[in-house]
């Protein structure tokens, strides 16, 4: 259990960072906290030729504007998931953040790491989806978007493109009349999950004016639901029919079963876990009322 | 035997000795051990589970840019570990150092590479070519006595390695008279035993005085150097075993691997130190596995819920080989001998086999069979209970043994227990929380249950014990020698190795009630064969038992020596002295004394101050073998699980210990095995499970899959003592350090099929297999 030979390069900054990139093509990896990819190494599972340390790179903070708030692609997970604008605006996110790993993991860990790592059931890449994120990606040639429905090809395969660096990821922010939530079944506290689902709900008075569901456990990517979604719209927060809405989710996916957890019992996982977020995304809106 | 005369020490809650180098980090552990100009060695592993092999090709290695030597069965000759038993039922195997002619599971060692670099080792091991032939795989106990396949040795009738049977009474007689027969079969899933710390060897040869120095992270020191000296026909006294700091064992290092004896070979063949270093990957697929049983029994009870007899058919899926020292035939032996339990009945009659399959070999781990004959033991009193309609706890103070000694079904004599005291401790204990568990049976989606489970272990058991099974440890006695310095300091050479026992602060604790010093004062040293005393080392529950045996009769020869010293100074009489606060005094007048450091300087150094006749020198030695049928524990554990139906999460609420281990050295020692036993059967009773596929390729080969217990899935554990001394063993004590892990898969399956009212008959119980049994309550 030792990683295979490589290089390290301690990038100055991100012109310095995307340009060993792009000279490392395939064989290069950038790595910040190293919760993912050192294992991965280790078990020879992942053999990177070149490792670029983007620690030290100006990608570290959390801003906001009136429409969006842009997370750098090294801020830690103990560090945003504390920050309480996102509570406020993005509680499904918060509840996610509390769902990844050990507080070891959470204070290393970074979210662009995490997104980048693209694990088919942590919780960060769900939690993109269902927000609309945006990744910011930075190489040689420029700047571009990608949206994170987008992003996220296969398990462990996203749509960066060798010598493209994630730098930040960016979130639209909600109407004020929003709340969501995010909540998971694994085995152990702070492993991936089983299953997953979050829930975002856009809202006036008391009818669900438009919704978000997604989920992790049933594909190699986490998935929403568009048809779902329009059922709940005009459903109201004290009756938004969550038992049938978390019966659709379970019948709309087909997971595979694993030594861990069987098909069925992982749709069933996702049928309760919908109705769950569900409602619990309507409780905090009445109660932020 | 003789107690402790005037306990001061044993007994108290001393802070162990040993936490102050294990925790600031000054422990030395087998990895941070290094040899001038010592070679690293990498294995090359089996990746199919079963296969002729057609040749080795390393030449790849002639372009890796580094130095490097590569070793395979040819070069080894016919060098491999025999763990057979006398039994005419067995079947004779080997296992080979290195794989020769076969791989038999996937893991198994093939080839050892070596380079100056352990990096450049493992780059090293990934450029030989393993050209192999495969064969059918033997997968499952069903495809072990399936005729069709191949066996996995040549020369074999079929793949059941060993099948016996033991019995006693006239179970006709008790099927005849039965009211009820209740027939299940149960089962429990493979596990790894996963230590803190993997496995690891360091050797080097001294061609000055030929010895042979080999360290290891084994419990057993002396028994690794005996079989070093047989496989590799070195003379014992040339070969020194070193267990340095060992961070576990929990019996996963209690055989002799392969490796052992690898190592130390390439050392003499390569004339450098050679240093291995098992990593987790390696550990979990390829050190030894445990728990994989299928229980069928059949209960024969009367109409009024006494238990006439028992008849039980016991599978072991041992793997590939028969470990040494304990064999084949010792996992599912064990089931056989102690499914009894600590119930009163006359007939029984088990049959019992071990059955070879391409997985990793079944070893010893924390409990040895124990855990899985507990849990079908206790799982079918449950179910009996429930069958006749009576109350589970009720039902076993029914059955109970209550008079001692108590000679089984099979004659095994039981000491003096608190069986039937410790059920109705648990009762009181339990009072609300089945309350809450009865009255959560309305809600059909969150329910509560309570499960218990009642048992026995026989511990400390001695030499007789190993002679009836006939199985290569062939004995079980601990020594110790015991010696003061000049100065009234005290050293113990304990032929036990601590790896987690407390036994530098408990011997210690012993040393100085018999010696009359203080603790602090006895150096216990251990874990080195070239300065203890031979022994069997650490398993089998005989720490405290049998070691605190050897330590205290071994000090009270040296107290007694002490005693007739100051009596000769005092003017007095021997047994007129009194040992205790560093000091030698009249029982009558306390005042009227000889400190014990200038008794040990008149003994050492001032020769011409002793008694008349009285020969120099302060150390005494003794070997403290067990009695023939060990001394029996006794435990009651109990579970409360909270389940969510809809989604099949469990919750374990409340986990309760009532236990009796008899004299307990030191509480707080004691506390923690038996929460360290609770938390790795929790690991069983929901989580731990090694997987393989239907080719017996392993599933669960890191931390990822293989899933360990984590402080959030722990309860806080309640444990409470009875203690019922014991007469077999010197200070009283009973063996006590795999209790924990025993009970806690059949207190957790009982709990289970209490809360959703059906029969839970397999482990583990976790999310998935909870969902399923809550199926009913989902009106599916």
């Amino acid at each position: 259990m030792r990683p295979a030979s490589f290089e390290y390069h301690k990038a100055v900054d991100i012109e310095d960072a995307v340009r060993l990139l792009a000279e490392f093509g395939e064989e290069g990896r950038p790595i910040a906290g190293g919760q993912s990819l050192v294992p991965m190494m280790n078990l020879r599972l992942a053999r990177p030729g070149h490792l670029v340390d983007i620690n030290a790179l100006p990608m570290t903070d959390i801003e906001f504007d009136d429409r969006t708030m842009r997370i750098g692609a090294l801020v830690r997970h103990e560090e945003y998931g504390r920050d309480p604008r996102i509570g406020k605006h993005f509680p499904a996110l918060l509840d996610a953040v509390h769902w990844i790993g050990h507080p070891t993991i959470r204070r290393h860990g970074s979210i662009g790491g995490s997104l980048s790592h693209a694990d088919p059931t942590a919780e960060l890449p769900a939690a993109a989806i269902l927000y609309d994120a945006s990744m910011v990606v930075r190489s040689l040639g420029g700047e571009r978007r990608i949206a994170a429905v987008d992003f996220f090809e296969s398990a462990y395969v996203t749509t960066l493109e060798p010598g493209e660096l994630l730098v930040a990821v960016e979130f639209p922010i909600p109407p004020r009349s929003s709340a969501g939530s995010f909540m998971e079944i694994g085995e152990r506290v702070g492993d991936f999950a089983i299953a997953s689902v979050g829930a975002h709900l856009e809202f006036e008075q008391a009818t669900i004016t438009r919704a978000a569901l997604v989920c992790c456990g049933a594909d190699l990517v986490a998935i929403r639901a568009p048809e779902i979604e329009a059922f709940l719209v005009g459903k109201t927060l004290d009756a938004p029919q969550a038992v049938e809405v978390g019966r659709r989710f379970a019948a709309m996916v087909d997971p595979s079963g694993d030594h861990i957890a069987s098909a069925d019992y992982k749709r069933a996982l996702i049928g309760e876990l919908t109705r769950r977020a569900v409602e619990a995304a309507c409780a905090r809106a009445i109660e932020s009322k | 035997m003789t107690r402790a005369e005037n306990p001061r020490h044993i007994g108290a809650r001393v802070l162990r000795f040993e936490d102050v180098r294990l925790l600031s980090g000054a422990a030395r552990y087998l990895d941070d051990i290094t040899r001038p100009n010592m070679l690293h060695m990498s294995m090359v592993r089996a990746q199919v589970a079963h296969a002729t092999i057609l040749g080795i090709d390393s030449s790849a290695l002639a372009d890796a840019g580094f130095p490097t030597q590569v070793f395979t069965a040819d070069d080894l000759g016919s060098l491999s570990i025999k763990a057979h038993q006398d039994y005419p039922q067995m079947q004779y195997s080997e296992q080979p150092i290195l794989a020769s002619g076969k791989m038999r599971f996937v893991g198994e060692p093939v080839a050892a590479v070596l380079a100056d670099d352990p990096y450049k080792a493992e780059d090293a091991s990934e450029l030989v070519f393993v050209d192999y032939d495969p064969l059918p795989v033997v997968g499952t106990m069903d495809q072990a006595r399936d005729a069709s396949l191949p066996t996995l040795f040549d020369g074999w009738k079929s793949n059941v390695i060993v099948e016996r049977e033991m019995k006693g009474g006239d179970l006709d007689k008790a099927r005849a008279e039965a009211a009820h027969i209740i027939r299940r079969t149960y089962s429990t899933q493979r596990q790894a035993g996963v230590p803190m710390e993997g496995r690891g060897v360091v050797a080097e040869y001294n061609p000055a005085d030929r010895v042979l120095t080999v360290w290891s992270s084994t419990q057993f020191p002396h028994i690794v150097r005996t079989c070093l000296s047989e496989v590799l026909n070195w003379p014992e006294s040339r070969l020194r075993v070193i267990a340095p700091d060992v961070g576990g064992g929990f019996g996963v290092k209690g055989q002799v691997y392969p490796e052992e004896i690898l190592v130390p070979w390439l050392a003499v063949k390569t004339g450098r130190p050679v240093k291995w270093v098992e990593d987790r990957r390696e550990h979990l697929m390829a050190s030894i596995h445990a728990r994989d049983h299928r229980h069928v029994l059949e209960a024969y009870v009367s109409a009024e819920g006494r238990l006439l007899g028992l008849k039980a058919d016991v599978t072991v899926d041992n793997g590939a080989y028969s470990t040494y020292p304990f064999t084949s035939a010792g996992e599912p032996g064990m089931v056989g001998k102690v499914l009894p339990g600590p119930y009163d009945f006359q007939a029984y009659h088990a049959v019992y086999r071990a059955v070879a399959t391409n997985k990793c070999s079944i070893g010893t781990y924390r409990g040895v069979a124990r855990p899985s004959a507990v849990f079908s033991q206790e799982r079918l009193m449950d179910d009996i209970a429930e069958e006749l309609g009576l109350d589970p706890i009720e039902f076993r103070l029914k059955n109970i043994i209550r008079e001692f000694p108590y000679k089984n079904v099979l004659g095994f004599s039981y000491d003096k227990g608190s069986y039937a005291e410790s059920l109705e401790k648990m009762r009181e204990l339990l009072a609300a929380d089945r309350t809450e568990a009865e009255a959560s049976k309305v809600s059909t989606t969150r329910r509560v249950g309570v499960g218990i489970a009642c048992f026995i272990e026989q511990t400390a058991h001695g030499t007789p014990d190993f002679i009836r099974r006939r199985v290569p440890i062939e004995t079980g006695y601990i020594a110790a020698r015991v010696e003061m310095e000049p100065d009234g300091q005290a050293i113990v050479d304990l032929g036990m190795q601590n790896h987690g026992q407390g036994l530098e602060t408990t011997m210690a604790q012993v040393a100085a009630d018999a010696l009359g010093i203080d603790p602090k004062d006895v150096f216990v040293r251990h874990g080195d064969t070239l300065m203890t005393p031979y022994s069997v080392g650490t398993w089998g529950s005989r720490g405290a038992a049998l070691g605190g045996g050897a330590v205290h009769t071994a000090a009270t020869q040296l107290a007694d020596k002490l005693r007739a010293i100051a009596a000769h100074l005092l003017q007095a009489k021997a047994e007129d002295i009194v040992l205790g606060g560093g000091k030698a005094s009249l029982k009558a007048d306390a005042g009227r004394f000889v400190e014990i450091r200038k008794l040990a300087r008149i003994a050492l150094r001032n020769a011409d101050q002793m008694p008349e006749g009285m020969t120099p020198g302060l150390e005494a030695s003794f070997s403290q073998d067990g009695p023939a049928d060990g001394t029996y524990s006794n435990a009651v554990h109990a579970a409360v699980v909270e389940i969510d139906v809809p989604t099949g999460k469990m919750k374990l609420r409340r986990f309760v210990v009532v236990e009796d281990c008899g004299v307990v050295l030191n509480p707080m020692i004691a506390d923690g095995q038996v929460r360290g036993g609770v938390v790795q059967g929790i690991g069983s009773a929901m989580l731990e499970h090694f997987v393989y596929d239907a080719e017996c390729q392993p599933l669960t080969t890191s931390f990822a899959d293989y899933l360990m217990p984590q402080a959030p899935e722990i309860p806080n554990i309640e444990v409470h003592h009875i203690v019922t001394p014991t007469s077999l063993t010197p200070l009283g004590a009973k063996g006590m350090g795999e209790g924990g892990a025993i009970g806690p898969a059949a207190a957790i399956a009982n709990a289970v099929a209490d809360a959703l009212d059906v029969q839970v008959t397999s482990t583990p119980l976790n999310g998935n297999a909870v969902w399923r049994l809550s199926a009913a309550l989902r009106g599916e």
